[in-house]
């Protein structure tokens, strides 16, 4: 057993030395060792690129060799890569091998080997490794380049979210160098002495000028950066579909998905390629392209679309049989013909595809609300026949087609629009009439609602209207009223009429409505009932009828208030008792009438009954105009007979009659209110709206009272405006008026009566003082011409003598005294030498007035006292005859007349008509009846008329005086 | 957004209203005050950041801190404004014209970095408008004595050509073209102040004012070509 296990040892020992030498033996060069290696970069790629050749194999022999290469990165001994290549050699063949290396190539010093081996089942002995090539430096800096700072990759192109290896390459050592990315500090690894690297993860795409990422020299302006072009992942179109309309053009479509965000010369591109035909486009466009097809007829296709950038190709295919994918182009030519109010023919075209293809295509016919389809099969020409179409309708028809073999896609809609020819009228207008006696006439107003579209079958151009006397059947009128109009009035005599109805249009006449209307009028006293309505309008209800009854009909106005009130009517079926009327133009406040009929067999309507009532009540706005009468000191009468209660905006109830009074006390069916100004009052509530007047009643005498009278309705009463005030009178006034209105009144006569007989007593009383310029003695005068003949002035008259006489004059009273005085005259007589004949006689009558005694209006002369002072008559006589004691006092009286003041009073004159001649003065003294006499009045001031001390007041008659001048 | 947009827009728009006011390419206003005017109102405008500058930094994505202050004139790309202030008008005029000449290239090559439709379009406005704004440089150079040196302008010297070397990273082309936005910008507010210096400094107008007398029968000929209104005399300043 040991001798076995020392034999088995020194046999493997044997082996193993065996091994060892054999492999010595093979180490040594092979003849199929790689030579002529050769190493290039590919800085964009970042690959390097190794090429090398086997010599000594024999012509047209194939060796399966393996190559094994070392890659070591700034020293060969730091091998960062190892890998074995397998791959057939021919004669004479050059081999080639590339590595994309993670750090930019420029990064680093590279070193690259390789060594080979056979790996030939036909050759296995000689299984060994050749000998290592020399290593082959690669640098990827330019050699010329002395810039302090590089940074690689330089434009490097990924995708978004790949992992990039960038790095710096400094000349100098003692360099501070950091380096960003968009502005943020990267952490880097150091390489070497003078290179660091930077692993950059997950790269986003951040615009699409590309992401810049650069280096600085901590201290100095030394700045080198790179950008990296990120780019969005190129997505696989989408949607890929070929179709075609006329079987010569292919128009293929796809979606191509997001845009890879990269500059326009880096985008991607995208290319067609049919696989049986072996064709091959470049598309133009990023969505669609076109493919002619192939003449010879192909059928079927395999494309291929294949989008393609600088990072990734994507490849979408498509398999399909071309006479599948037919989209027919849309119908043209589409016409109508042989339309009538019922029919119409659609025609219309289609573009051919090929000579043996079937189009299906399909009408949509819409008109009136509704939509009708139908299909039909198309060669060339389609045509389809539209029945049972509305006249006078405008419709919409459209086609569309599709291949009838194999369906793929409809083509476009094609539209066009028809409307149908119009036909007669079908329904009879709905007729109602409203029937009033006029003067013994009937006046009956026709009504009829407009017929519907699909009832009119055109435009209606005029109504017919037929009267028939049922009485005597022969007579009959017809009227034709122009449309639009809905209603005409008519005037029969107390007979019975029956009326038909007719609408027309251009093609024919509707059927009749019929409607009999009698004679009487028939307003048969019916009890209006009240009703109350909603929002959603009234509803009404009417016993049935005992007698047949073919239906009845509800009428109204929707407009009460409108002279034209714009009548309404519905129409019932014979079983029906109750409807509910609504209208839009039902307004709260407004009271709606209407009226119930019930249309007999023999299509005569009878007014069943009437109901009444508000949509909504509202609460009275105003109050009645309310008169007030009869007013007494214990009462008055209040009266508001014009307040209409019809026209109100809710059912009036009734009234209430406020009282204001100041003693606040009530009386018996009064109650007391408060008001909403708080004030406390008296109200008295009429339950009887037709109630209308009112007395007001046990009010006090001489006190104030305030009323208002207003309404009140089930929500509420009219408003509480302003009140009317009254002061009932004095208990004894009305006594009193009787008997001062009466008196008043006499005076009144009386004093008109005065007034009108005022001349005829001033004539009486105090006559004018005749002017003697105006005298009709100056033209008697005048008409002797004799010059010298005038009236006497007084400034020519030399007085001779002066008599003085006394005159009594009855009762009458100067303004100055009270008792009765006579009157003194002073007598001028003319003198032996001057008088030279019969002259005149001349009577001074001298009056002296002051203001008050003019206006005194005393009738008749003031006479001179009879008994003068003789200072006062010494005034009016010359100094050598007059006696002095006259002159005395005359020259006194003259001399207190203050300068000015003889204005006060007037000088008159008055001659007597006969005293102009003075042949005819009288010898003898003259007597004051007979001869002309002087009334001289003079101004004297109001101090010199008062009266004397004496007591008794005497006037002088004087001789006329210029102003300021005085005659002795 | 909008707001934005109106921003950037509006003042393109009154500079081109204002450029339709000049005479077309070829046609000069002999107007000197109307045309310095001009001048002052376009430089104006065509100095504010919102025109170029704004957009193109935020499309680029340099608006970052630690970007912005690397959105620097490099020295020496634009004339400063000493410089321009040291030269007699005739020359810089000249001087301008040739800066916005080397300016329009270089607009053109910026364009291809700018991949959205709006920022083209931006960039296309503010070429039109350095084309009017030369025009009227021209124009202006005509109005000046001796203007027929200054008919041709000279082409940009390389010490004020703003063309930097044609880089092939996007990164430093980016940083480059923001930098020479806000250099050209400066310029433009540089020329600016010039011109309203001349406007304060009637002294220096007066030694520079055109010599409209001497030049006369020159701009007559010249005139009579191209436009027929002539001014009357005295209308240009002295």
């Amino acid at each position: 057993m040991a001798l076995f296990s020392v034999f088995q040892t020194t046999f493997l020992l044997a082996s193993l030395s065996l091994r060892t030498y054999q492999s010595e033996v093979w180490s040594e060069p092979l003849p199929w060792a790689p030579e002529s290696l050769k190493v290039s970069i590919n800085s964009t790629r970042q690959c390097l690129h190794l090429q090398w050749s086997v010599h000594n194999l024999a012509y047209h022999q194939e060796l399966k060799m393996v190559f094994q290469i070392e890659i070591s990165r700034i020293k060969t001994s730091n091998v960062i890569w190892v890998e074995d290549y397998s791959t057939t050699v021919k004669w004479n063949q050059v081999l080639h091998w590339s590595w994309e290396s993670k750090l930019p190539l420029e990064c680093a010093k590279h070193f690259l080997r390789m060594r080979s081996a056979v790996d030939d089942a036909k050759t296995p002995e000689q299984r060994f490794w050749s000998n290592w090539s020399s290593w082959e430096e690669v640098d990827g800096k330019k050699g010329g380049d002395r810039r302090p700072l590089f940074v690689f990759p330089k434009d490097k192109l990924v995708e978004e979210g790949s992992n990039v290896t960038i790095c710096y390459v400094s000349r100098s050592q003692q360099n501070n160098i950091s380096c960003y990315l968009e502005g943020v500090r990267m952490q880097g690894e150091q390489l070497g002495p003078n290179v660091s690297m930077f692993n950059l993860n997950h790269v986003a795409f951040i615009r699409e000028t590309g992401t810049n990422i650069y280096c600085k020299v901590d201290q100095g302006d030394g700045i080198k950066g790179i950008v990296l072009f990120v780019s969005k992942v190129l997505e696989e179109p989408k949607d890929f579909s070929c179709e075609t309309q006329d079987l010569m053009t292919l128009n293929c479509t796809w979606d191509p998905g997001r845009d890879t965000g990269l500059l326009k010369q880096l985008s991607q591109s995208y290319t067609l390629f049919e696989s049986f035909s072996g064709k091959k486009t470049l598309c133009k466009h990023k969505s669609w392209c076109s493919w002619q097809v192939a003449p010879e007829s192909q059928e079927t296709y395999n494309f291929t679309l294949t989008a393609e950038n600088y990072l990734r190709k994507r490849s979408v295919y498509l398999l399909f049989n071309l006479t599948h994918r037919v989209h027919p182009k849309a119908p043209f030519n589409v016409l109508f013909k042989n339309v009538s109010a019922t029919n119409a023919t659609m025609t219309w075209k289609v573009h051919t595809i090929g000579n043996y293809y079937t189009l299906l295509c399909q009408v949509d016919l819409y008109g009136e609300g509704k939509v009708t389809q139908h299909n039909i099969s198309v060669k060339v020409d389609g045509e389809h026949l539209f029945g049972g179409l509305e006249p006078d309708t405008q419709y919409m028809a459209q086609v569309r087609c599709a291949n009838a073999n194999r369906f793929w896609k409809w083509s476009e809609w094609t539209c066009q629009n028809f409307t149908t020819a119009e036909a007669a009228p079908s329904e009879a207008p709905d007729v109602w009439r409203n029937v009033k006696s006029v003067q013994g006439d009937c006046v009956v107003t026709l009504f009829w609602k407009p017929l519907s579209k699909l009832q009119a079958n055109g435009k209606i151009l005029f109504y017919n209207i037929v009267i028939e006397n049922l009485d005597r059947s022969s007579i009959s009128k017809l009227l034709s009223i122009p449309a639009p109009a809905n209603g005409t009035e008519v005037i029969l005599d107390q007979c019975l009429y029956q009326i038909h109805v007719t609408a027309n249009n251009s093609v024919g006449t509707s059927p009749a409505s019929v409607i009999i209307v009698s004679g009487d009028p028939g307003n048969t006293e019916v009890e209006e009932e009240r009703v109350k309505g909603t929002e959603d309008g009234f509803s009404l209800s009417w016993k049935p009828q005992p007698r047949n009854v073919t239906g009845y009909v509800v009428d109204w106005c929707d407009h009460p208030r409108d002279p034209l009130c714009d009548l309404q009517w519905k129409n019932l079926g014979p079983n029906t008792t109750s409807t509910v009327v609504s209208s839009g133009a039902f307004r709260p406040g407004v009271r709606y009438n209407f009226r119930i009929y019930g249309i007999s067999t023999e299509s005569v309507p009878y007014l069943l009954e009437k109901k009444t009532g508000y949509s909504q009540e509202l609460a009275p706005s105003d109050n009645p105009q309310v008169v007030m009468s009869n007013l007494t000191s214990h009462s008055f009468t209040l009266s508001w007979k014009d307040y209409s209660t019809e026209s109100q905006p809710s059912f009036i109830q009734g009234y209430h009659v406020y009282l204001k009074s100041k003693a606040g006390q009530c009386h018996s069916g009064w109650e007391k209110a408060v008001l909403s100004d708080d004030a406390v009052c008296c109200k008295y509530k009429i339950d009887n709206p037709k109630q209308k007047t009112f007395v007001v009643e046990n009010l006090q005498p001489e006190s104030f009272y305030e009323f208002l009278v207003t309404p009140y309705t089930s929500v509420g009463e009219g408003p509480h405006g302003a009140f009317t005030k009254v002061t009932t009178p004095d208990e004894y006034s009305p006594i009193l008026i009787r008997i001062i209105l009466p008196m008043v009144f006499c005076i009144l006569l009386l004093m008109i009566i005065c007034y009108l007989k005022s001349q005829w007593m001033k004539e009486k009383c105090y006559p004018d003082i005749p002017d003697p310029y105006k005298s009709s003695v100056l033209s008697l005068i005048k008409s002797k011409e004799n010059p010298r003949l005038t009236i006497m002035n007084i400034k020519d008259c030399v007085p001779d003598s002066i008599e003085v006489l006394n005159k009594q004059e009855g009762t009458r009273k100067s303004l100055t005294e009270t008792e009765s005085t006579k009157p003194t005259y002073l007598y001028l007589l003319p003198t032996e030498t001057s008088y030279s004949g019969p002259g005149p006689c001349i009577c001074f009558e001298n009056f002296t007035y002051n203001q008050a005694a003019s206006d005194s209006a005393s009738c008749g002369h003031v006479p001179v006292p009879p008994k003068a002072p003789p200072s006062q008559l010494g005034l009016l006589t010359s100094p050598e005859n007059l006696p002095k004691s006259l002159e005395k006092n005359y020259m006194n009286s003259l001399g207190e007349i203050p300068a000015g003041e003889t204005s006060l009073n007037y000088v008159s004159q008055l001659a007597s008509p006969t005293s102009g001649d003075k042949s005819s003065l009288p010898t003898n003294p003259p007597e004051p009846a007979l001869c002309s006499e002087y009334k001289m009045q003079m101004a004297i001031p109001l101090g010199l008329a008062s009266p004397p001390s004496s007591g008794s007041s005497s006037l002088s008659s004087i001789t006329l005086l210029e102003e300021g001048e005085h005659y002795h | 957004m909008q707001a934005q947009l109106l921003r950037r827009t509006l003042p393109s728009l009154v500079l081109g209203l204002l450029f339709l006011s000049t005479p077309a390419m070829g046609v000069c206003l002999d107007k000197y005050q109307e045309l310095f005017g001009q001048l002052q109102k376009q430089t104006d405008i065509m100095q504010r950041t919102s025109l170029l500058l704004d957009p193109y930094i935020k499309s680029q994505g340099l608006d970052k801190d630690g970007l912005k202050e690397h959105c620097r004139e490099h020295p020496g790309a634009f004339p400063s404004k000493d410089a321009l202030q040291r030269l007699s008008r005739r020359e810089f005029l000249r001087a301008l014209h040739t800066t916005l000449g080397s300016v329009l290239h270089r607009l053109t090559a910026l364009q291809r970095d700018v991949p959205k439709a709006q920022d083209l379009e931006m960039l296309n406005r503010a070429k039109q408008n350095i084309r009017g704004f030369r025009n009227n440089i021209h124009c202006m150079a005509q109005l000046l004595p001796d203007s027929s040196e200054t008919t041709e302008p000279t082409p940009a010297g390389p010490a004020t050509s703003p063309s930097p070397t044609p880089t092939s990273d996007t990164f430093q082309r980016r940083l480059e073209g923001c930098r020479f936005l806000h250099g050209y910008h400066r310029f433009m507010h540089s020329v600016g102040q010039v011109f309203q210096e001349w406007g304060e400094s009637p002294s220096r107008s007066r030694r520079h004012s055109p010599r409209r007398g001497l030049r006369k029968g020159v701009r007559r000929v010249q005139l009579s070509r191209r436009n027929k209104r002539l001014p009357p005399r005295g209308q240009l300043p002295r």
